[in-house]
């Protein structure tokens, strides 16, 4: 079952459904705040805030430093979203239906989670200042360390559908969810989303302590590309998550979008409730636990994939 | 005169795009604008693959290519001469010596196309490449790719090896123990 939705259809969901999932973390973040450090502000305020804010940061000034690289700053969010909406579009909406289908969803997928290290870095870099460049860094450390668990703990759930193609993955998980088979998948999984996207535990180019690292320097429409990029790389990852992991469409009575949806929605508020109640660890343990922790564990997944599966 | 297919679009795209920018690469005057560029011009050849129908290839050859142009990057800004490699440089070095193996190594690619013999259809079938290219890697193939797969893990541990003998807190084979807080005699140098 591999295939694509016609050109237009496939854009329009994904853009709607990548728009309506940033608005919604957007939304969730500001309640889970103030739901977790007090300051009580209503479901309304929740929902005009943030078009405020991205109204403020469209009419803000754009500033920039004197040496930087435009092009590549420039760039840089643009890339991010775009790699966000690739993500998106490879995950199944229905039954048997994504707005793209390749036969290798699964290396397209996994070729975006990598690439947004080039984004990250270059975002950090073309600034040409010093906590941005710490960020990037930061984020090259990061992201080399997280490839191999991720690449191992996707590959364990492509094991049940013998598919590179996620409409199979999920097709697969009919009986049984990949969670059972591949016990470890998800947390591995749910680890590197968060770094991906700069989120919560895990954000080290983008954190606090270095004045917000590789958007330091943002400003204007700029930050707020680069904000709703982030945004939408995570509502791509929690999407991916729930078809590779928890079923996707999968799930009694109601109809298979709903259950996607739900799903998504799942995923994400864990992100949001790591993001407001865990602390940042040290790039040092990151790149430690990643490599001598992570990759033994995910190994360990796959051989009780394997076990399972036979 | 019918109009251009989507394939035809996306490949004159992809050819001039990897052309293009496999030329910034050299026009480049900072070592990180060079690896991106030359990631972008990988990224080209990747959709051509994935015209070709080889859609396995082209998305490994971007997946894979994120990382070793990031790597490729930061060792090489490590190894510049100026701050940070953030002053401008130049790509090209040599002048002489990179025309002529520029135009010697064009040449002998630009004869392939006349000796070999090209396939009749210019779209190739559907085919389960997947499939076909993990049959070959881990049939005929698989003692080759076997041998080089552990020579390069022989490699990779050996640079450990050597290079990681002397740490910041003393000899690898002592493990790593941080230095003692009060402060020693030092030796003359």
């Amino acid at each position: 079952m591999n295939g694509y939705a016609s050109a237009g259809v496939a854009v329009v969901l994904t853009g709607v459904a990548l728009a309506v999932g940033i608005y919604l973390v957007a939304i969730g973040d500001r309640l889970l705040a103030s739901l977790v450090g007090g300051g009580g502000i209503g479901w309304r305020t929740a929902v005009v805030r943030p078009a405020q804010r991205a109204t403020l940061l469209l009419l803000q000034q754009r500033l920039t430093t004197e040496p930087s690289d435009a092009p590549g700053w420039a760039l840089a969010p643009a890339f991010f979203l775009a790699l966000a909406a690739v993500a998106l579009a490879m995950v199944p909406v229905a039954r048997g239906r994504a707005a793209a289908d390749p036969a290798t969803g699964f290396v397209v997928f996994s070729a975006a989670i990598a690439l947004v290290m080039i984004a990250v870095f270059l975002h950090g870099w073309s600034p040409d200042a010093a906590l941005p460049l710490h960020g990037a860094y930061r984020y090259g450390a990061q992201a080399l360390s997280f490839q191999i668990p991720f690449l191992l703990a996707m590959l364990a759930a492509a094991l049940p559908a013998q598919s590179l193609s996620i409409v199979d993955i999920v097709a697969a998980q009919d009986t049984v969810w990949n969670v059972i088979r591949t016990p470890l998948g998800l947390p591995l999984f749910l680890i590197v989303g968060a770094s991906v996207s700069s989120w919560g535990p895990v954000n080290l180019a983008d954190a606090a302590d270095i004045a917000g690292g590789t958007s330091a320097e943002d400003s204007g429409v700029g930050r707020l590309l680069w904000q709703t990029a982030r945004y939408g790389m995570l509502v791509a990852v929690a999407a991916m998550g729930g078809a590779l992991f928890l079923g996707g469409w999968w799930g009694p009575l109601l109809p298979g979008p709903f259950w996607v949806i739900l799903k998504t929605v799942v995923l994400l508020l864990a992100f949001l409730a790591a993001g407001h109640l865990l602390a940042r660890v040290r790039t040092e343990t990151f790149v430690v636990v990643s490599w001598a922790v992570l990759i033994p564990l995910a190994l360990v997944n796959i051989f009780f994939t394997g076990a399972f599966l036979l | 005169m019918n109009a251009p297919s989507w394939t035809t679009v996306l490949f004159w795209f992809f050819a001039a795009g990897g052309v293009i920018t496999g030329y910034r690469v050299f026009r480049a005057d900072s070592m990180v604008r060079a690896a991106f560029f030359l990631l972008a011009s990988f990224a080209a050849t990747g959709g051509l693959l994935v015209l070709l129908g080889a859609e396995f290839l082209g998305m490994v050859l971007i997946l894979m290519m994120a990382g070793e142009m990031l790597v490729m990057a930061i060792i090489m800004v490590m190894y510049m001469m100026n701050p940070a490699g953030l002053n401008p440089m130049f790509m090209v070095h040599q002048h002489r010596t990179s025309v002529i193996a520029a135009v010697a190594s064009f040449l002998a690619l630009a004869v392939l196309p006349f000796v070999i013999t090209l396939p009749a259809r210019a779209n190739p079938r559907p085919v389960a490449a997947t499939a076909q290219l993990g049959t070959e890697l881990l049939g005929d193939s698989m003692l080759v790719f076997q041998t080089a797969g552990v020579t390069l893990l022989a490699t990779i541990v050996g640079t450990v090896a050597l290079t990681s003998r002397r740490g910041r807190y003393g000899d690898a084979e002592e493990g790593s123990k941080e230095p003692p807080l009060e402060e020693e005699a030092m030796e003359s140098p």
